[in-house]
């Protein structure tokens, strides 16, 4: 029996990999395609724009504060957002809220690409009430822009510095004309050995370009600055820290309603993105130094905080468990401090998985409608830390009992790909319903943010593994009692 | 922000789920139950008769069913 579960384990582990390989294709992205032709018609011009990048973590984000006007003589509502294709390629969660309506929640927003040919790509957003002529309207687009922050210079000794480079434009890329601008540059700390100087002639105010002020710099003001106009800059700044980017996380949500349980696994495909060791790796060096804990851009832990109420929690890799972990159970949060097996250096991976369980009871509630469950379950738990870490593509599956039917799921995370299918493992004899949901780019912000699923769930349904098992066994002692009852005896019957 | 999803969850609150079986007591119920199966098979294999077929085959089945179910959510393979 032992040696089949594990047979089983080692198969479905096989088959993870697999699976993983697999989703490295190009990322599902749906979008509309537009004719090579198209411009976005020029019915807004942005009053006052300012974009704040934040160097903090290890992924720039980027906030445009813009007031837009209707310069158009009929109601407008869809407000166009140019990108490059290569960079749209890493923009992660692109959300636009009204900076004056907060409340009014996130509004609509799409990716919609011309032609394969061209070289710019729109975010499309859907304005929930359209924008009467001449007014105004206060729009805040965030997003995070992956994989961009690349380590000068690319080796670095062991215990270096360690800076990056990030290359932007100065003019916000924009579809309509902009009066006013300015963009904000928020550095970690005021270590910033280079960045470019744009003459101050282009500059509003004949003043040197960017200003500085403490560990932030401002390119700007620029007045009316045409659609599509660019100002590439970079600047190259202090980060000691790792730039810790998962390509892949796979995450399985699975609910047992006969263990009144919820397991969780995650599955991580970690790569440092920072500079790359110069020399060997000493350990020496690495050992006298860990006393003293000084800054490294090494990914030393790791330290996932989980929610009150989890238990068993498990910490493996390709080798096998990972005994560097400590748990740390609590009444607000459990913490789980993973530490790898080696100091994950630039360029450097580590792959690993944890999984935990928890009591299913708060995360799941019968409606008073039949036979309906609503589960609700955090879509991204993952690691915390200062300096952030960002998903290329997460995976998530949600196991759900076995004939569940009529999955429905609702969530704010940016979604780019949903499918419903069956999952066979221990005990099944359909298959249990899972709800797989793909996102790419994400970061670390969006732990937070819940997965609701509802489901149908008969208590007809519920009750299919006992009653297999309760009819597999039945054959047995029917067919013992037919076997035992056949007559084998040599010799005449005796007579009765 | 709020959704139609969010809402039925919301309406739901006070009502969530408890299995009819505890985690603490799967094991306590999954072997009970294995092991009346156990003695109930032994009683039938000892006396194998057409009338001790469903006298004994049937409870002893259904135990065993559920036994098996509770059983391996308590090792922690929760079906």
């Amino acid at each position: 029996m032992r040696s089949i579960s594990f047979l089983a384990s080692c198969i479905a582990a096989a088959s993870s990999f697999a699976a993983a390989e697999l989703n490295q294709s190009k990322p599902l992205l749906s979008k509309q395609v537009l004719p090579s032709t198209f411009t976005p018609p020029q019915v807004f011009k942005n009053n006052n724009l300012v974009k704040n990048i934040n160097l903090d973590k290890a992924y720039p984000r980027e906030t445009i504060n813009v007031i837009i006007e209707n310069i158009d003589s009929k109601p407008q509502s869809e407000y166009y957002l140019p990108f490059e294709t290569s960079l749209i390629s890493k923009i992660g969660g692109l959300e636009v809220r009204d900076r004056k309506a907060v409340e009014k929640g996130i509004f609509k927003a799409e990716v919609v690409g011309i032609d394969e040919d061209s070289s710019t790509e729109f975010y499309k957003i859907h304005l929930p009430e359209p924008l009467a002529p001449n007014a105004q309207q206060t729009l805040s687009i965030s997003y995070s822009v992956l994989s961009s922050l690349y380590p000068v210079p690319a080796q670095i000794a062991q215990s270096d510095k360690q800076y990056l480079q990030y290359t932007f434009s100065a003019y916000t890329s924009s579809a309509y004309l902009t009066e006013k601008q300015r963009t904000k540059v928020k550095f970690p700390n005021s270590d910033v050995p280079d960045y470019t100087s744009l003459p101050a002639e282009l500059n509003d105010e004949q003043k040197a370009d960017p200003q500085k002020q403490g560990s932030t710099f401002t390119y700007g003001l620029y007045n009316n600055v045409p659609a599509g106009a660019s100002q590439p800059v970079s600047v190259r700044y202090e980060f000691t820290k790792p730039v810790t980017h998962a390509t892949i996380l796979e995450r399985d949500i699975e609910v047992s309603h006969w263990g009144g349980n919820l397991a969780s696994e995650e599955r991580y495909w970690l790569v440092n993105q920072g500079a790359g060791l110069k020399n060997h790796f000493s350990r020496v060096e690495w050992q006298k130094q860990s006393y003293m804990n000084p800054p490294t851009f090494a990914l030393k832990g790791l330290n996932l905080p989980l929610h009150s109420g989890a238990v068993d929690p498990y910490f493996t890799d390709d080798i096998g468990n990972v005994s560097t972990s400590k748990f740390r159970p609590g009444k607000k949060e459990a913490l789980l401090e993973l530490k790898p097996r080696y100091p994950v250096f630039g360029t450097w991976k580590y792959s690993f998985r944890v999984g935990w369980n928890a009591d299913l009871s708060s995360y799941l509630r019968k409606l008073s409608t039949g036979e309906t469950y609503a589960l609700k379950v955090p879509f991204l738990e993952g690691p915390r830390s200062g300096e952030g870490i960002s998903y290329g593509r997460v995976n998530l599956r949600v196991i759900l009992p076995e004939g569940a039917t009529n999955v429905k799921f609702s969530t704010t995370v940016p979604i780019v790909d949903n499918s419903t299918s069956l999952h066979r493992t221990f005990m099944d004899t359909l298959g249990r319903t899972t709800l797989s949901l793909t996102a790419i780019n994400l970061v670390d912000e969006f732990r937070d943010r819940d997965l609701i699923v509802t489901y149908d769930y008969p208590w007809t349904a519920g009750y299919r593994k006992p009653v297999v098992i309760t009819l597999g066994m039945f054959a047995v002692f029917a067919v013992v009692w037919v076997l035992g009852s056949i007559d084998t005896s040599i010799g005449k019957k005796k007579a009765a | 922000m709020s959704s139609p999803l969010l809402d039925v969850w919301e309406a739901a609150s006070g009502s969530s789920y408890h299995p009819a079986v505890g985690k603490n007591t799967q094991f306590t119920v999954g072997f009970v139950l294995l092991f009346t199966s156990l003695i109930l098979g032994a009683v039938f294999g000892l006396n194998r008769s057409l009338t001790n077929l469903p006298l004994l085959g049937v409870p002893a089945s259904i135990a065993f069913g559920f036994g098996a179910v509770y059983m391996i959510c308590a090792v922690g393979v929760y079906v």
